[in-house]
This record gives structure tokens, sequence and C-alpha cells, in this order.
């Protein structure tokens, strides 16, 4: 019995049980989940770095790889989100209140938070990219003494599909805090009062002081191209400009080969770079 | 001291280890190919020095389908149930010294960071008897990337074919010595006389690489690839995996499956963006892997030189094929332009 005990704390992929508490629809295609471990002891030991990601598991459709999008400061329960897009998510569409599911992690690097400090933060993010920059930004509230001036420009297709836009009003209130929303072209309602346009754009004509600061730029890769010159247009170096990768992933612990891209394992090395980094990386992203 | 051991005495030793309940491995006829297989009867297992089997050893340790739990639901309740890899003792024997010399390539990708306990459980209770090559084709380059045809790399112990029905055995570790209760004897280096030719310079490979990721070769050596995984499930050293889960909402299992960066879908994302879409970026990746990521982590190729991708592609492809090109061009490279001491 003992040699079992023994196997069961070594195998590197059985996933923990978790209790969904709480679904929320965020967009019509994307919903939050807080979940908390059923084992209580488990609970009490987990933490993690904001900017860490886990394997979430439907048992019958399989795991999936998403970003912890809670802050590391709320200990009672972790949250995730995700977009109603392959076989995995289909099946947590259906999921809610009491049903359990599975979650490997924390993994990765996350967001150097302590480095951070002192400085002003400037998060870039589009379209579902605001859960794995929410987790920061909430960190960031909740240590305010420690940063400068927040800076949020956030920028979904549409009204509709912006996540978080219940935080995003609550975030804007707060002293120091900049929230610029934008949705693209075509996109917006009689009733927006936020801008219209791409993010690159939208982000030069936010004028936002570029002294001091880091900047976290999240989203599809095609984004991210054209929000670097602006970036650097503002006066942000390349060691001061940091993203998360969202590789394709299977293991998360640098065995499956699936994020490996030059050099780097996403699941290990990662997710978090800086864009100096990754210059040094070929360009297999 | 060598000592001689007749084929038939193997063949003794054989069923006396499936006797006493051990799974025991060998290269078996099937059809007009040589494959490893697990042993019924001892009179299957092929000893030729000459010829080398289409698969790969990694089978036994890194198998191509393996559950890693189950899971049942109960109400709302999950309930899984670990599984606990077979505990039989295995024997790999008269595998080539090029499969034997993964294994320990693959222990630093199961082991580093943290344990992949399905894979070095197995490799704990497996021993490894190779047979040291006597013959070598095209496509073999095992002394390219510093193996050998009788390379020790992770064997436990190994024959000889001394060509009149006899082999000589040399006990390479504890695992070989309880085997054939020998003590390590000197081996016949008649067969280091027969090595392939190396064909190739694995570190102006490497320097080639680490300067040409965007180089139109790519294209142009790799054009004829099918996209179909054989070098990768081939291989004695590719290790790629994924996890899926087989079964319903009531109950199933997790399992991991072989899986190969050849593949379209092993980097597409969610969201449709696929950092390699074009077969000539996923064959770039298995060549960066093995010839370059991997070396630059562990300090060594992963690539035991075995041929098995090139005698398996339909195309006739294979990396040695392609790093004998890329070998070509980075020599051109360097007497263009001489590298400086």
């Amino acid at each position: 019995m003992a040699r079992q005990d023994d196997w069961m704390k070594k195998n590197l992929y059985k996933p923990d049980l978790m209790e969904v508490l709480e679904v929320q629809r965020q967009t019509p295609d994307v919903k939050s989940v807080r979940v908390r471990f059923r084992d209580g002891d488990r609970a009490r030991d987990f933490s993690f770095n904001v900017g860490q990601f886990g394997q979430f598991s439907v048992f019958g459709s399989g795991e999936a790889t998403f970003n912890i999008c809670s802050s590391s400061n709320w200990k009672d329960y972790i949250e995730f989100c995700f977009r109603r897009t392959g076989r995995v998510t289909e099946t947590l569409w259906q999921i809610g209140k009491g049903d359990t599911i599975g979650f490997r992690g924390p993994y990765g690097n996350g967001y150097p938070m302590e480095a951070w400090e002192g400085r002003n933060l400037i998060f870039i993010g589009g379209g579902i990219a605001m859960p794995p920059i929410r987790c920061a930004v909430w960190y960031a509230l909740e240590n305010r003494a420690k940063y400068g001036d927040i800076t949020i420009v956030y920028g979904a297709r549409t009204v509709a599909d912006l996540t978080y836009a219940t935080e995003l009003d609550e975030w804007s209130w707060q002293e120091r805090v900049r929230v610029v929303r934008c949705v693209d072209p075509g996109g917006e309602t009689p009733e927006w009062k936020g801008e219209v346009g791409l993010i690159p754009t939208v982000l030069e004509r936010a004028q936002v002081p570029a002294q001091n600061a880091i900047a976290l730029v999240i989203g599809p890769p095609i984004m991210i191209k054209f929000t670097l010159p602006v970036l650097d247009r503002m006066g942000l170096k390349e060691e001061d400009i940091y993203t998360s990768l969202e590789n394709r992933m299977k293991c998360g612990v640098g065995k499956c080969g699936r994020c490996n891209a030059g050099p780097v394992y996403v699941c290990k090395d990662g997710p978090v770079f800086t864009m100096k980094q990754l210059r040094s990386i070929p360009n297999d992203f | 001291m060598s000592t001689a051991i007749s084929v038939a005495a193997l063949g003794e030793l054989i069923a006396g280890w499936i006797g006493q309940g051990k799974l025991v491995a060998a290269p078996v006829q099937v059809g007009d190919r040589l494959l490893y297989q697990a042993l019924s009867s001892a009179a299957a297992a092929v000893f030729d020095a000459r010829r080398r089997p289409a698969n790969s050893i990694k089978e036994f340790l890194f198998p191509r389908h393996e559950q890693i739990f189950r899971y049942r639901l109960e109400g709302k309740e999950i309930a899984l149930s670990d599984v606990v890899p077979e505990e039989r003792e295995q024997i790999v024997i008269a595998a080539k010294p090029c499969d034997a010399a993964a294994l320990p390539i693959l222990d630093r990708v199961f082991n580093w960071d943290c344990e992949d306990s399905f894979y070095t459980a197995r490799r704990a209770r497996t021993t490894v008897v190779t047979l040291a090559c006597a013959a070598h084709d095209d496509a073999c380059f095992c002394t390219s990337v510093g193996s050998g045809p009788a390379d020790e790399s992770g064997s436990d112990a190994m024959l000889f074919d001394r060509g009149d029905g006899q082999f000589e055995v040399k006990a390479i570790t504890e695992k070989g010595r309880a085997l054939f209760g020998v003590s390590s004897a000197e081996a016949d280096d008649g067969t280091l006389k027969r090595a392939p030719q190396t064909k190739f310079d694995p570190a102006r490979v490497a320097r080639y690489l680490e300067a040409n990721f965007e180089s139109p070769l790519w294209k142009d050596l790799t054009l004829a690839c099918l996209g179909c995984g054989a070098c990768a499930y081939t291989c004695p050293t590719c290790h790629c995996f994924d996890i899926v889960d087989e079964g319903n909402a009531a109950g199933g299992a997790r399992v991991k499956n072989w899986d190969s960066c050849q593949f379209p879908f092993f980097t597409l994302h969610a969201s449709g963006h696929n950092p390699r879409s074009a077969q000539p970026q996923r064959q770039r990746q298995r060549l960066f892997h093995k010839f370059s990521i991997y070396p630059a982590k562990f300090g060594s190729t992963l690539c035991t030189g075995c041929g098995n991708c090139e005698r398996n592609c339909p195309v006739g492809l294979g990396v040695l094929k392609v790093l004998q090109a890329i070998d070509g061009e980075a020599r051109r490279l360097d007497e263009k332009e001489p590298v400086q001491a």
C-alpha cells in the first residue's frame, strides 16, 4: 500500500481535483471559472506567482492550458478564463457550480513583479489577453505603494467581446490608474464611449508617458508585431517590454516537446519573456 | 577473459528468463521486416549482427500508448485511480548499440527538472543486451555523431558475433553481469574496423544551424517530405508525446501517446495561429532539436546515427541527407570566410 502511495505522489501527470465554485459568462464565447481544491491540505499549501499557468482538464475531454487569472493574493480559490473554441473548451462551456475539474500546476515563470516595483506599468492586451493581464493588475493594485502609474490599454473586436468589463470600470476609478478601452472599427455600439481603432493606433494616440515604465503586451501575434514599433517610438527599451507566449502545450514540464521554440521550452523558460530575450531566439512563434 | 556463448545457449537463457516471468524482447522476423517485439518463445529471437530492426527499443520504456491514470464519475465527484506500470523485469536482447545509446539520451529528457516516473520505473527494471554490429548500410552514420558499432552507452552487456555461431559476451554493468555471470571481457575490436565512415561534422552542422534559421536551404532540402512522421516513430531518440483522454464523461483514462513535430496540429494554437504551418518549418524544428537545441541543453546530439529515419521514409529523405547538404554548405561558407580560431 505504501508503494501505491509513493507512486501517487510521483505521478507527474495526475491532476488535483477542483470544485467549480462559480462560472461567469464574460462575452458570447468567453467564460471565467472560479475553482477551489477539493483537498483541504493542497488548498492550504498551494501558492503561485501571477503570470503562471496551469493545465486545466475536463475528464473525458482532456487538458487545456490557461493562465491563472486571479491574483496570487487571493487564497481560497483560483480563476481561469477560456474561449469556446475546441474540444476541451466546448465541454468546459457546459460545466457549472459543483462540478469537478482537474488542475496541474502552477507551471512556468510568471511575471517579475518584484523587479517591476517602483516602475510605471503599461498593460496592453487584445481580446482574450485580458485574463493574463488582469492577475497582474490586481496584484499591483493590492500592493499599490510598490508601483507607479498604471495604464491599461485593452481592445477587442466588438464591445460585446470585452472581457472583465466591470473590473475595467472598477480599475478606472482608482487613483493613478488610466484605462483606455477600444474596439475594432465596426465593433462599436451607439452607446460606446471608448476608442475605436486597432490597439497599435489607439496606444499611439493615447500618448502614455514611457518614462520609468515597463510594458506587458499580450495578444495575437499580429497585434504584438504592430504594437512593438509603437512602444519603440514611445521610448521603451526591449528589455522593458514583456509578453506571455501562448504556445500550445501538453505536459507543462519540459518533456513533451510541443512548446519548444529555438533553445527555449516556453512551459519551463517562459511563458513570460522580454522582447530582448525573444529577439535572441529564432522567430518560431 | 572473454566467454563465448552459442546461439542455442542464448536460446536456453531466453527461455529461462521467460520461464521466470520476465518480459524478453528481441528482433523478430515479421514478414520482410525485422522488428523488436516481446518474445513468446525463445526461438523467435533473431541474432543478426548485420541487420537493423525497423523500429527502436524505446517503446519498451516509453510505450507508444500508455495510461497515466483512470477516472470515474460518481455523482458530481470524480474518482481518480492510479495506473501502476507493470512490475515485471524486462530484458531487451540483441538490441543495436544505436538503440541502446538512445537510452541515456532519453534519461535526461525524462529526468531533468522533474521525473517522469512512468519512464524511470520501466528503465530501472530493464536490462539491455546489445549485439555489436558486423555490418552497416548506406543509411548508417553512428560514427558521425560520436557513436559506433560497439558503442557501450546504454548497454548492460554486449554480444559480439564470432561468425561461427558463437558470441563473445562482454558484461558492462552490474545488471549485465547478473545475466551472464561473467566479468567484463575485452571485446573483439574487429567490429570497429567495419564502422561506417564519418559522413558529416556535427559541430560544423550545429554552427551552421545557429546562424541559419532562416535559410532557403530548408525549403529546398525538405520539399519532398510528406509529413507522415515515420522518421519520428521509428527514431530511438524522438520522444515528443501527446496527452489525451480516452473514454467519456462517465469514465475512462488519460493517456500519453507518441506524437511528432512533423504533424501540423502539433503546434496549432486554439486561435488558429500555427508557428510551424509549413512542412519545411517542421523539418527544420526536428533537425534543430536534434543537432542544436538538445546539444545546447544536454551536451550531446539527440541522434545516435541509426539511419532509421531514412530507411523508413517513404521518400527516402531522413536526417543524414539533409545534414550532409548542410555540412557541405557550411564547409563552403567556412572556406569563403574561415572561422576565427
